[in-house]
């Protein structure tokens, strides 16, 4: 197989492998763990269980002393149809069930904050470099880098207490507020706006000035190239020189990035989730560590696996077609 | 560009967040702390799993015990007959009490609530039927337990049950996968017509059998995440109800409407203790143990880790909720109490000497080094076990303290892979309870497996005899006598420490609704925490 498409199919297989090695650590390092569900469930009923009935509960859970191996083909064959089981702490709920609740809200909140801080981050490097030595790019650097080192739990805590809490400008707490319905509607959708607004800018703030210098770099590198002389040289218009050539060129590398974070986005922002009680994934993982929730564990890791093979595969394929060098 | 700012501004305004005055009516509670709500109100399950409003809320017992008066109320059941030998009790059932969907309730509910529960034995969480024989159907309003062998203690766990309808819970053949969406039960509020992943509401059930005076008509259930969030959502007044953790609760929560905000932590409960293991060696000696006892200050502990909420304990470790059991004439140079010159005294005589670096040692020259456990989230906990950790340093003991996740802790603790930890004990409603927990050989499980109670493995021989006496009689002034000689026992053998009485999270904001307990009318605990003493509570609020 040769050229791009071979390229994009080579891509996939080592990706699907890798996807075979992340599902299987998935599966033993949770068993590795100290203490197992059966005594969570237990602590669960305050220590108060009978033995007959946890006995019978152990049951009712599937927790089975079946041999290792076992569990594992059996863990393998339902994990391919998203089936992880039944969660122990949220019992009897399928864990895939309580996976989406999540994911909606995580997709939401932190799939628009990483998109939003990669094309400003990256508009506003790009910017810094063609206009480099100028007040844009002496400021705008240093100060997103600093605002960026705060941690970002501390600003989500920041806005909660200035905005929520003490002018009461903003939402507290969850994904949209009272006596809105969910679905589409304007109602609904304002107040998921609204009640985003604050954890989605702690978290572009924080992490805008990261992209912007990546791409501030990058470009300035790629802006000393011949090419960018001929082409202005040739009497390129400005924008179609900046766009089309230094921007194409340099953005290579943020989009790799890119990639990785998107597909970590699904691991959530634990912290800017605690904060503002968004439901969100990242609380849910938290949990089933705590919990030792093994199917719930399970799922969701191999979310955020897929996730994170998939997003960098899209890359890939996304590098492969902007790379003018791979035409 | 002006286009996108005009839209932006249209989308913030209509999505402005509503005014907090809520409708008048919607008792607002927060007692559970998840991320988002999942439906379920199976009464079998533990709480967690199935919402909490299924046992506080939704589903009754026959008889609610109250901590305070320490009395049981009748709740479902009018009264309860022992018969001449204690082999059985008869209950009477309340008449003129319906089903949510109309139906009466009937002994058959109740015969088929326990019998139910036999035949699927996920389902007997309390063991009822280890001790129960038969549950049988005397007429259309009695029912009669009969027991396997004379145990009166069983009672307590008969009457804590709730009760089911037999015409919904006859067709379901997995009780624990059940998950009970639409419950039908006899509790004051019983119809979920709001559910969402962030909030439900329940309305108030129509056909309750106790009359109210305007009571609330619907209770909502906002998900809070953790506890830091519960609390800032109490801070603001938005919640009616909660058993939180609340640190400084005088400055933060009642200093900004001290009018209607009010907290009450009564310590009725259990007592929190400091478990020794008994298979390590020193830890056997009574005589180390209860110099660590004295070298422990207290007062100390408990305003560092407990900003002084919880009282110091009663030192046969019975508190307040025990007070018609509890033995008054004690000696008072007992060992639950601080003085480190005695500590030190007892420990020189039981062979520990101080050595060069401070450290005390044995005549074999060992060094008395221990380590300490504790649970690495509950920062109560861990500022506790901070103080007991240089308290004993000062004693001369070489103490290491350690903090685990839950789940590890736990399993340490139950398994008895520990040397020392902190730990809560067993109630109950008479010193039975607790002391079976802590000092019956029966309890004593090796070390490996994991035990629900009797962490320390100690087991008194005097106390089978005493538990058999106990269980045997229905008489008061009989198992009063045999609670005295379980807390003589317990003083004189020492085999766990008692820290403080553990204090019961509750919190009330009475700006639209009255009827809380508080320490001015202390009828029932505050605290949502403990079900179903959370009925007495819900049917004495009135909207103002």
């Amino acid at each position: 197989m040769s050229g791009r498409f071979g390229f994009i199919i080579r891509r996939l297989f080592f990706y699907v492998l890798a996807a075979w090695v992340a599902l299987t650590l998935n599966f033993i390092v949770p068993r590795l763990m100290p203490g197992d569900p059966a005594s969570n469930l237990f602590a669960k009923f305050q220590g108060n269980l009978k033995p007959e009935a946890m006995e019978a509960l152990k049951e009712t859970f599937g927790f089975t002393d079946a041999p290792l191996w076992q569990q594992y083909i059996n863990y393998l064959s339902h994990a391919v149809y998203g089936d992880f089981g039944i969660s122990v702490s949220y019992y009897p709920t399928p864990a895939s069930e309580i996976i989406w609740t999540g994911m909606a809200w995580t997709l939401l909140l932190l799939g628009t904050s990483v998109c939003l801080s990669f094309v400003i981050g990256t508009l506003m490097g790009a910017w810094a470099a063609w206009r480099r030595g100028t007040w844009v790019d002496n400021i705008l650097p240093p100060l997103l880098s600093f605002i960026g080192s705060f941690p970002y739990f501390w600003l989500a805590l920041l806005g909660l207490w200035l905005f929520g809490f003490m002018l009461d400008w903003l939402p507290v707490r969850h994904a949209y507020g009272r006596g809105v319905t969910p679905g589409l509607n304007l109602p609904f959708i304002s107040s998921v706006a609204l009640h985003a607004f604050m954890p989605a800018l702690t978290l572009v703030i924080v992490s805008t000035g990261g992209w912007l210098l990546t791409m501030r770099n990058t470009m300035i590198a790629a802006l000393g190239e011949d090419y960018i002389h001929y082409a202005q040289a040739r009497g390129l218009s400005e924008p179609r020189v900046f766009m089309n050539y230094a921007v194409r060129n340099s953005i290579l590398p943020s989009l790799t990035s890119f990639g990785l974070a998107l597909g970590f986005v699904l691991s959530g922002a634990l912290l800017t989730e605690i904060v503002f009680s968004y439901p969100g994934q990242g609380f849910l993982l938290l949990e089933a560590v705590q919990t030792q929730d093994y199917p719930l564990l399970q799922g969701l890791f191999l979310t955020i696996t897929v996730a994170v093979l998939f997003a960098n595969w899209l890359v890939d394929i996304l590098v492969a077609l902007m790379d003018p060098r791979t035409e | 560009m002006t286009l996108l700012r005009l839209l932006l501004l249209l989308l913030f305004v209509s999505g402005c967040p509503s005014s907090r005055l809520d409708e008048p009516g919607v008792l607002v509670i927060s007692q559970e702390q998840q991320a988002s709500w999942t439906r379920n109100f199976n009464p079998f399950l533990a709480s967690g799993m199935a919402r909490w409003a299924t046992r506080a809320v939704i589903y009754e017992p026959l008889f609610i015990y109250n901590r305070l008066t320490q009395k049981y109320t009748p709740w479902l059941g009018t009264e309860y007959t022992w018969n001449e030998d204690g082999t059985a009790v008869d209950v009477t059932i309340r008449q003129g009490v319906r089903w949510s969907d109309g139906v009466p309730l009937t002994a058959n509910d109740v015969a088929f609530t326990f019998n139910y529960i036999k035949q699927h034995k996920g389902a007997d969480t309390g063991a009822l039927w280890s001790f129960l024989s038969s549950v049988d159907i005397v007429d259309e309003h009695t029912v009669r337990f009969t027991f396997q062998r004379v145990y009166t203690p069983g009672f307590h766990a008969i009457s804590q049950s709730p009760i089911v309808p037999q015409h919904i819970w006859q067709d379901i053949d997995t009780p624990l996968t059940f998950t009970n969406e639409t419950p039908v039960a006899t509790g004051p509020y019983i119809e979920i017509d709001v559910f969402e992943t962030q909030l439900f509401e329940m309305k108030r059930n129509p056909l309750y059998w106790q009359p109210a005076n305007n009571p609330p008509k619907r209770l909502r259930f906002p998900a809070l995440i953790t506890n830091d969030q519960a609390n800032l959502a109490l801070i603001r007044g938005e919640v009616d109800w909660a058993g939180n953790f609340l640190p400084a609760a005088e400055r933060i929560f009642v200093a900004p409407n001290p009018e209607h905000h009010n907290y009450w932590f009564p310590a009725v409960g259990g007592s929190i203790y400091l478990y020794p293991n008994h298979t390590r060696p020193p830890l056997n000696d009574r005589n180390v143990r209860k110099a660590l006892s004295l070298a422990i200050d207290r007062q100390l502990l408990l305003k560092v880790a407990m900003y002084e909420y919880a009282p110091l304990p009663h030192p046969t470790g019975l508190t307040d909720g025990y007070l018609r059991w509890r033995l008054e004439d004690i000696n008072p140079n007992h060992w639950v109490q601080y003085d480190p010159e005695r500590a030190g005294q007892m420990l020189d005589a039981a062979g520990w000497t101080r050595g060069t670096d401070g450290i005390r040692v044995n005549a074999d020259g060992q060094r008395l080094s221990l380590t300490l456990q504790g649970v690495s989230g509950w920062s109560d906990w861990v500022r506790a076990v901070q103080v007991i950790s240089r308290n004993l340093r000062t004693l001369g003991v070489d103490v290491h303290l350690v903090s685990y996740d839950f789940g590890a802790w736990f399993h340490r603790t139950q398994t008895g892979d520990f040397d020392l930890t902190m730990g809560w004990a067993d109630e109950g409603p008479a010193p039975y309870d607790v002391y079976k927990a802590l000092m019956s050989p029966s309890k004593v499980k090796p070390i490996g497996d994991p035990s629900p109670n009797n962490w320390h493995r100690f087991g008194a021989p005097e106390m089978t005899a005493l538990e058999a006496q106990f269980e045997q009689t229905t008489e008061f002034e009989t198992q009063h006598n045999i609670g005295l000689e379980m807390q003589r026992i317990f003083l004189e053998r020492a085999p766990a420490i008692p820290l403080f009485a553990a204090p019961a999270w509750g919190e009330s904001n009475s700006t639209r609704f009255t009827g809380f307990p508080s320490q001015d009318n202390p009828y029932a605990r505050l605290s949502p925490n403990h079900p179903p003493e959370t009925l007495l509570v819900l049917t004495a609020l009135e909207a103002r």
